[in-house]
């Protein structure tokens, strides 16, 4: 309670600072924004708990605004980033986008890093009717909020990451399709999340479960949770990891012998670690995948090779995830032609509901909600070396299934 | 209901892990038979030597088997001074309130320093035979879960020669048994106890590489394991070498079995409603022990 009053105490002196402020500027030149950039307002935990995937999201909106201002800007002006720091705090966020909308006068926000700041940083975006896309923020809450100005600018949420896979089990012919499948997820809502997607759809289609494990993020030996999947014989293997625990298992179902016909596993088979440690027994793995640097989608070259050139090494997701913010915003702006605070906002939202923007990871397209209604591309192992190998308009290899013995 | 097939490997499973859990009890055990200490940071050391094992694997290339060769020393030589110059010290009517706190800062100190030398990352030995295994009646044996369990084997086993065949060992059981009548009969109790000390700390330094060839390791491990431990050192009989080892194989096969139908989280709570049930019903322990009896 206290710090909800505090917080009102807060907003209130704000409020009547920025009035007294407005009134004093009154007439006179309208401050920062009256040159002719657009100001782009973000905050972002360069310091704190987010720090490292803040500063991610940091050079993916930098990366963009140079790339962007190259190519002769937005509506023939220079494209200007206002970054401020929230210390990965959530009150900090709140103080943050009150401060760039109501004081700085900005002309776009677009949002910060990790669930728990998207959705206070939305909440004052919706206030303000302020268009409200977001670098990450993958969580089922984000969306369950009643937002109308927030949209997910990544392919997909958790649960939808293997839709692409479902999709090809699915058409498969009655004869090869898995009869039967073993799930072992972390005690996680991502991991989980990303498993039980799959599950969902593959029970609808009347794949049976035959194993359902869930253990805690510190388990380190995974010696029973494999024996089970091993005895189960279930044609596939679907493992809701993040990294270690993903080859712990793995290693765990080869010290078994435990041959399925698919394992696709989260997260950790797209580790640039992940052939090493399990001792480069990797053949027919399969993984989701929110970004691939090879992606062969059009502006996605442009933005690795530039990337690369401005900060010496090649973007990953955090990165990639900010920058396709960028394209996203950029493409509203575009096409509705206009870029500032009032009435611009709402039409700008009004695009981007309706239409699919082409981004370095792919077309997005946004439900009501604005979840975003792709799914992730699927990665395979294949002769050594992780190839994508869904969805087929991104292809580089065919996926193989059976998958060969590891 | 499970199969067969599934019973079996979990036993094969349960026995490996609980000779694991054997060694690393064992030397729990021994530190509240010889001086009434709870050393809460066995488990934090054990984490050390899986570290080291780590390390001199994936950076100087070395066998992480063969660490044991400076390690087993090293924490000899660490378990001795930790007793004369820390653990004596202990005013002996609070001694076994004391030594919670003072080992409990020894855990948090490494655990902090192997965050600062390593990093909170998780790390695995890649071993070339890492994922090797051979049958046996059907059920699958790991080539690491077996090198393992026989380092336990054979470092328990030179315990328990160590303590029934040679005077030193006749020396730290006496001590163990009635400190005063040990010293009256030209014990040096002191220097005995130091020793007993470091060989506490060499069975962490086995145990803990056993546990790096199959696992992950990152610092704050040793909670993860302290609890368990303490557990089986109680239900075996505080002080009992051999009731610990006992204990540490029911409970470990106990664990195995139940995961098949409890699953990963709830097989975990077998330790502490053991140790529940033994304080409740028979705080002796279960295997030997006569010392809880005049705690």
């Amino acid at each position: 309670m206290t710090t909800r009053y505090r917080r009102m105490q807060w907003m209130t002196a704000l409020g009547v600072t920025t009035t007294l402020a407005l009134g004093a500027c009154g007439g006179g030149g309208e401050s920062s924004t009256s040159d002719d950039s657009i100001v782009i307002g973000i905050s972002l935990p360069l310091t704190g708990d987010f720090s490292e995937p803040g500063k991610g999201v940091q050079r993916g909106y930098e990366a963009w605004a140079k790339i962007t201002n190259e190519n002769g800007g937005l509506l023939g002006r220079q494209v200007e980033l206002k970054i401020l720091d929230d210390q990965s705090n959530a009150d900090r966020v709140v103080a943050d986008y009150e401060q760039l909308i109501g004081q700085d006068q900005v002309d776009l926000v677009v949002g910060p890093f990790s669930t728990r700041l998207v959705v206070p940083a939305a909440r004052v975006a919706e206030e303000y009717g302020m268009l409200f896309v977001e670098p990450a923020g993958a969580a089922k809450e984000v969306f369950e909020q009643g937002f109308k100005n927030l949209f997910y600018a990544a392919p997909a949420v958790a649960n939808d990451h293997y839709n692409h896979l479902a999709d090809y089990l699915l058409a498969l012919p009655e004869d090869q399709r898995p009869k039967t499948a073993a799930y072992a997820a972390m005690d996680d809502p991502f991991a989980q999340g990303t498993a039980y997607g799959l599950k969902e759809k593959l029970e609808a289609a009347g794949i049976r479960t035959l194993v359902n494990e869930v253990y805690p993020p510190n388990t380190t030996d995974f010696g029973s949770i494999a024996a089970k999947i091993a005895a189960s014989k279930a044609d596939i293997v679907v493992g809701g990891s993040q990294y270690q625990d993903g080859v712990n298992l793995i290693v765990a179902l080869q010290q078994l012998q435990y041959q399925p016909k698919l394992a696709a596993f989260s997260t950790a088979p797209t580790n640039p670690e992940f052939a090493a440690a399990i001792g480069n027994k990797t053949e027919g793995i399969l993984s989701p995948t929110g970004y691939a640097q090879d992606a062969p989608y059009p502006s996605n070259q442009e933005f690795v090779q530039k990337y690369t050139a401005q900060f010496g090494s090649a973007p990953e997701e955090d990165e990639a995830n900010a920058y396709t913010t960028g394209q996203v915003v950029a493409a509203a702006v575009t096409a509705v032609g206009c870029a500032e605070q009032g009435e611009c906002q709402q039409k700008l939202v009004d695009w981007v509901r309706n239409n699919t923007v082409e981004t370095v990871v792919g077309p997005l397209s946004w439900d009501e909600t604005g979840k975003p209604k792709g799914a992730h591309m699927i990665q395979q192992w294949l002769g050594g070396e992780i190839k994508i190998v869904l969805p087929a308009n991104a292809k580089e290899a065919d996926l193989v299934y059976p998958k060969p013995a590891w | 209901m499970p199969s067969g097939a599934l019973l079996f490997q979990s036993v094969i499973l349960g026995l490996l892990l609980g000779g694991l859990y054997a060694l690393l009890a064992a030397g729990l055990t021994l530190y509240f038979g010889i001086m009434r200490v709870v050393m809460i940071a066995h488990s934090a050391f054990l984490i050390l030597a899986a570290y080291l094992a780590w390390w001199s694997h994936s950076r100087l290339g070395v066998d992480p088997l063969l660490s044991m060769i400076v390690t087993v020393p090293l924490f000899f030589g660490c378990g001795v001074l930790l007793q004369r110059l820390l653990l004596a010290r202990l005013r002996p009517v609070t001694l076994t309130m004391m030594s919670v706190l003072l080992t409990f800062a020894i855990a948090v100190t490494i655990e902090g320093l192997l965050g600062y030398a390593f990093t909170g990352t998780q790390r695995r030995i890649q071993l070339g035979y890492g994922s090797a295994s051979f049958g046996l009646f059907g059920a699958r044996i790991a080539v690491v879960k077996l090198i393992a369990f026989g380092l336990a084997a054979v470092a328990l086993l030179t315990l328990y020669l160590l303590m029934k065949k040679t005077t030193f060992g006749w020396a730290l059981r006496a001590t163990i048994q009635h400190r005063d009548a040990a010293r009256l009969v030209g014990i040096e109790t002191e220097r005995i106890a130091g020793y007993g000390f470091g060989i506490g700390l060499a069975t962490a330094a086995v145990g803990g590489t056993a546990l790096a060839l199959d696992t992950t390791i990152y610092p704050s491990l040793h909670w993860h394991w302290i609890g368990p431990l303490m557990a089986i050192i109680v239900v075996g009989g505080l002080g009992s070498v051999p009731g610990a080892a006992m204990a540490a194989m029911v409970l470990g096969l106990a664990q195995s079995l139940l995961q098949i139908p409890l699953g990963t989280t709830w097989a975990q709570t077998i330790f502490y409603l053991a140790l529940f049930a033994t304080l409740a019903f028979r705080p002796q322990g279960f295997f030997g022990g006569r010392l809880a009896q005049r705690f």
